[in-house]
């Protein structure tokens, strides 16, 4: 009940005109830039943030609650017409929707992922709604020992857990943690690791890594290996609506792939990678018409759709509830919180319920501005994707280097966004992921002021790490993570002989 | 890209976690180590990186020496769907990059703009340099604008100033 009015008060503050004006622009403006070519939501959002540098927080957030939802859209766009994943949770839908686009269905394939967003993305809203309260109530009653486990916890897990390997995902860690480490360190004021370049005193921007690992990575890797390949871009022809056996055919899929997207989100092992394929594997298995799976099949593009989109919306809660990003794009969008001094947690749903609770409220009517807007302009996104890709990579270069260059008007920042975008052409070049870089730069300080205040507590005693049951569990869920595969394949190897 | 050239790669790579991991160690032999009453000082954190770094490296290096890195995606640029490195492309976008770090600074915001826009289309293959920079500077200009006058985020008008008027720093 009191969540309701609570929403309710979300509501109002959500659907004031300019607040609505700022969703409006942010889903425009997301589906815009995230119909790019290579250009995921992660980036989107982190291209976008120098444009709030001047609204107010609850403005600011509502337009990047948009931008995100908006990224995530168009993002399917571009898989669907033109076979270019922009990020691994879209490989699913690319299996498919290509394939529907190019046997002329682009409009149902469209149609179902856009549908689908909206159905998946609403019903997880619904349980970030009715989940958060719960896990702020619990997190309330965390010390620092507890954060600190929980944020080891989230290290492992998106760094050993998802991905190929555990060792180049913890690699990317430690180096985000490495970034993180630089400049003046908030508890004692002693510079770390800045060598004397002022620009680096205040420390590595979330927004600098981002964009030098995706905007100028993605750009230094698609000239070095794919700008010299033909590219198809599929036509748009047909009919746009989806027929009632297309209907029949997505809607079991949207639900069960909401299912599967929303629990992997939430929980602090985000990535909506594995979701997307879990839903894809069910509905190959349950469908009817499983010879259709590899040559477009509806449900191959609803269910993954569903799922990608539950699980973006997942990461919401332990950012929202916790203050801890899983997700590259959670990273980003707590970087925006904290450029306006709000650190998200429990106690921001009590301090300022009226800010979270629209955030929330916003992204019921984000999503629906985004079913509206979206079907009946997609011969504008479309006409997007024709943008020749030389000038369209200028482009999103101009942008990027705008965002990193405004920090502190200085040629250094730039010069470290190169030194970024040479270390992503690596990682993607030599199958290093991405997020746990950026998810160890943002957090690790975080983890480090737990950790400090946790023995302070103490008074230096680091048994309160084991003893405390809570935290004890989350480090032997961590210790579990990294270890757990590596001791499976050598029982595997061992019963093997 | 034979095995040879791909485990080098990775030596490489490897080699470079492990000296990152040495240097940041070194480093925080260099920091204090007082921290008040928790004992944990601007060092602890460091220590912890710097070590867990060369663990990684160590283990890195293992792989790349034992049969190469585990679980790696496909190398040949055919199976990537890919054609092979292609240095002229790779070497305009960074060229591009650093004319655009070196001008913006003097030149302004706008023309170090155009001439990033116009080397990276450049380096994807367009033959029209003229045209990038025309197209370039026309969106540079539009950007400026809508920064300065509407978000007020100073960038500097450079060259141009005298022609934008008050609007660059």
């Amino acid at each position: 009940m009191e969540t309701l009015s609570a929403l309710w008060a979300g509501f109002g503050v959500a659907l004031q005109p300019a607040n609505l004006l700022w969703g409006f622009i942010g889903v425009t403006l997301g589906t815009f830039v995230g119909v790019l070519p290579g250009v995921g939501p992660a980036l989107t959002v982190a291209m976008l943030l120098p444009l709030t540098v001047k609204l107010e927080p609850t403005g600011a957030l509502i337009m990047f609650a948009g931008i995100y939802y908006g990224a995530m859209f168009g993002g399917s766009t571009t898989t669907i017409l033109l076979n270019a994943p922009g990020e691994s949770a879209s490989i699913a839908t690319a299996l498919e929707g290509n394939r529907m686009a190019k046997a002329g269905r682009a409009g149902p394939a469209l149609a179902t992922s856009a549908i689908g967003s909206f159905v998946a993305g609403t019903i997880a809203t619904l349980l970030l709604t009715l989940l958060a309260p719960v896990v702020v109530e619990a997190a309330l009653k965390f010390g620092p020992a507890e954060y600190f486990a929980l944020m080891v916890f989230a290290f492992t897990t998106v760094s050993a857990v998802l991905g190929a390997s555990t060792v180049r995902g913890l690699a990317a860690l430690f180096v985000g943690l490495f970034l993180g480490l630089i400049g003046i360190d908030s508890q004692t004021g002693q510079t770390r690791f800045a060598f004397g370049v002022p620009e680096l005193l205040d420390g590595i921007d979330v927004v600098v890594l981002a964009v030098g690992l995706f905007a100028v990575g993605e750009t230094l890797y698609v000239a070095a290996y794919t700008s010299r390949m033909p590219e198809t871009l599929e036509k748009l022809k047909g009919s746009l609506w989806m027929s009632g056996d297309d209907w029949r055919r997505s809607a079991p899929a949207w639900l069960r792939g909401t299912l599967f997207g929303f629990p992997f989100g939430s929980i602090p092992a985000g990535g909506a990678e594995i979701p997307t394929f879990l839903s894809y594997a069910t509905e190959k298995k349950l469908s009817k018409h499983p010879e259709e799976f590899g040559t477009g099949a509806i449900e191959g593009v609803a269910g993954p759709e569903a799922a990608n989109n539950a699980a973006a919306t997942g990461t919401l809660v332990p950012l929202l509830s916790l203050g801890i990003p899983t997700s590259a794009t959670a990273a980003i969008l707590l970087s925006a919180f904290q450029n306006y001094g709000i650190q998200p947690g429990p106690l921001l749903f009590t301090t300022q319920g009226n800010l979270v609770w629209g955030l929330i409220a916003s992204l019921y009517v984000g999503n629906l501005i985004l079913l509206i807007l979206n079907l009946p302009l997609i011969g504008i996104w479309v006409r997007v994707l024709a943008i020749p890709r030389p000038l369209l990579y200028g482009g999103i270069l101009l942008f990027a280097t705008l965002g990193a260059y405004s920090l502190h008007q200085s040629w250094v920042d730039l010069a470290t966004l190169y030194v970024f975008g040479l270390l992503g052409f690596a990682m993607r070049r030599w199958d290093i992921p991405v997020a746990p870089a950026i998810i160890g730069l943002i957090l690790g300080p975080l983890a480090e002021t737990q950790f400090r205040r946790a023995l302070a507590i103490s008074e230096g005693d680091a048994s309160v790490f084991l003893t405390q049951p809570i935290s004890a569990l989350l480090l032997t869920l961590a210790m579990a993570a990294v270890l757990g595969p590596w001791l499976w394949r050598r029982f595997r190897g061992a019963q093997a002989k | 890209m034979s095995a040879a050239r791909r485990s080098r790669a990775e030596l490489v790579l490897s080699a470079g976690v492990l000296a990152l991991g040495i240097g940041v160690s070194v480093g925080t032999a260099f920091l204090p180590g007082e921290g008040g009453y928790a004992r944990i000082g601007p060092n602890f954190m460091p220590g912890v990186v710097g070590g867990g770094l060369v663990v990684v490296g160590v283990w890195l290096l293992y792989e790349a020496l034992t049969g190469g890195w585990r679980q790696r995606g496909e190398d040949s640029p055919k199976e990537r769907g890919e054609h092979a490195f292609h240095a002229p492309a790779f070497l305009w976008v960074s060229a591009g990059l650093f004319a655009h770090m070196i001008l913006i600074g003097t030149a302004g915001f706008v023309i170090a703009g155009a001439v990033l826009v116009a080397c990276i289309a450049r380096g994807f293959g367009s033959p029209r340099f003229g045209r990038d920079f025309a197209i370039g500077f026309t969106l540079a200009l539009a950007a400026f604008l809508f920064f300065v006058k509407f978000l007020n985020v100073g960038l500097p008008g450079g060259w141009l100033a005298p022609l934008l008027g008050t609007a660059g720093i």
